[in-house]
């Protein structure tokens, strides 16, 4: 189940992002694919079953995607993206986010066959490896540098994330 | 010492040079001439000794310890510290306990064996003793984590290099850092971060090369896709000190390059070194598979893939066949 901040946050992301759409799968098989076109109006959110309030609001609120209307603009986008900007309701005040210092591949566990570094509810503190960033064979091991309890894993094993994207939300201990 | 002594014998091979010469020339005593050439003789060194001739180095054995790197690496920086283990689990799991403990920049961890070496994602990294190279680098470079990932492109252009200044062997790249022969994997390069949110900490590069490996080394699921210098130039044997010595050079030029003027020049001499730009590939992801036209590389070293409806899509992390 996704609350409509962090919802916005994923459209924010993908708007710094070279990619040209997000689908995402959680745990009670609601799916969210959002799609950048090149209208502003055409960004889609689509959160089937159960998030109803969700969907349309952050779409309409969606920035014009630069990528389409500028394809050298798109790499440049990938190259140094800006890191998303918090608005002020953007996310809990309770909570700390995990956020990557790169772009690159998201994976939970050291190896396909290995179990996740952390899952939601488990204790970090400062120097816990959380996950793996991996872009072009370096592989960024990040460690949590809070202390407290993973609330949620906000990516799939196996996605491109984003410079300053939020990976893990915290509550700090 | 024992590295200056080496050097002094390596250029003297072609003659005899006294015991009183060399004590004067390394500025120590008879007797520590003397201790050192018997520690030489038992790691495997021919010395041929004649009264009133001195010693003349007539066989060196291919080791990699620091001696042996020392005698012949001629860098500023880069292996300036190098810390030798016979056998080691793996040269990259005791880099980062070197970085994390301050070990400076240019450090280098160098096994002769590796028990558990590491590949990509967890896999395997056949190491076996006395046949190849199985080292990590320490580099601390003032720049930005996302732009780290460049110095993998840069490390695949200077092994690429030294391979043909050492052997003279014409190696190509694959995206983004895999050194092939005849399409065949010879080095393997795996690139660790500590890093903080903002500054790069440490980069660890852990570089396999296989130089004097012969068929009868690889497992049987390896023989089809690996190869290593010997194999490729007609089991030729080389000096394994020699070629990583090399290596330093190439990565100490790119790397001063990079620091100075960024990645540019790197990227041109990556692209003509590269096999993957203009073929038809297959890119497979943890999540799915990809066919496409390799089209190049942005400034960030992300590879670029033409897919069937003309679509680009930018690949950071895969596996390329």
């Amino acid at each position: 189940m996704y609350k409509v901040n962090e919802i916005k946050e994923l459209i924010r992301a993908l708007d710094n992002s070279s990619i040209g759409e997000l689908e995402i799968r959680g745990e009670n098989k609601e799916k969210i694919t959002i799609r950048k076109e090149g209208t502003a109006q055409a960004a889609v959110v689509q959160a089937a079953p159960q998030p109803p309030a969700a969907a349309p609001a952050p779409a309409a609120q969606a920035p014009a995607p630069q990528a389409q209307a500028n394809p050298q603009g798109s790499q440049e986008a990938a190259s140094a993206p800006e890191a998303p900007q918090e608005s002020p309701a953007a996310s809990d005040d309770s909570f700390e986010k995990i956020t990557s210092p790169m772009v690159g591949t998201f994976y939970r566990a050291p190896s396909p066959d290995a179990g996740p570094y952390v899952k939601e509810g488990d204790k970090v503190n400062d120097d816990s490896v959380v996950c793996i960033v991996e872009a072009m064979k370096l592989m960024n091991e990040l460690e949590a540098e809070i202390s407290g309890e993973i609330v949620e894993v906000l990516v799939e094993n196996g996605e491109l994330v984003e410079y300053g994207q939020p990976l893990f939300l915290v509550k700090p201990a | 010492m024992r590295g200056k002594l080496l050097q002094l014998l390596m250029q003297t091979s072609d003659t005899f040079v006294s015991g009183q010469e060399i004590s004067e020339r390394l500025g120590i005593s008879r007797t520590a001439v003397w201790k050192h050439i018997e520690e030489l003789r038992k790691n495997g060194y021919e010395l041929e000794a004649v009264p009133r001739k001195g010693y003349r180095l007539v066989h060196t054995p291919n080791h990699v310890t620091k001696a042996e790197i020392e005698a012949v690496l001629s860098t500023n920086r880069l292996g300036k510290n190098i810390v030798y283990k016979g056998e080691v689990t793996s040269t990259q799991a005791l880099a980062h306990d070197l970085a994390r403990s301050g070990a400076e920049e240019g450090t280098i961890v160098v096994a002769d064996e590796q028990r558990e070496g590491k590949g990509r994602l967890g896999r395997e990294w056949h190491s076996p003793p006395g046949t190849g190279l199985w080292c990590s680098l320490i580099l601390r470079p003032d720049v930005p984590p996302q732009n780290a990932p460049q110095l993998t492109l840069l490390t695949a252009v200077a092994v690429t290099e030294a391979i043909k200044e050492a052997t003279s062997i014409d190696a190509s790249i694959k995206w983004p850092n895999d050194i092939l022969i005849d399409q065949k994997k010879t080095a393997g390069i795996l690139t660790e971060m500590q890093s903080e949110p903002d500054r790069v900490q440490a980069v660890i590069i852990g570089m396999g090369i296989n130089v004097n490996q012969q068929m009868e080394h690889f497992p049987d699921e390896l023989l089809s896709v690996a190869t290593s210098l010997s194999i490729s130039s007609n089991q030729q044997t080389y000096s394994r000190a020699q070629v990583i010595a090399v290596i330093l050079q190439r990565l100490e030029h790119w790397y001063d390059e990079y620091l100075k003027n960024g990645f540019t020049k790197v990227k041109q001499q990556w692209e003509k070194l590269s096999v993957t730009i203009g073929k038809e590939i297959t890119a497979t992801t943890v999540q799915k598979t990809i066919r496409g036209v390799a089209k190049g590389i942005t400034e960030d070293g992300v590879l670029m893939l033409r897919k069937p409806d003309g679509d680009i899509e930018h690949i950071y992390s895969a596996d390329i066949h």
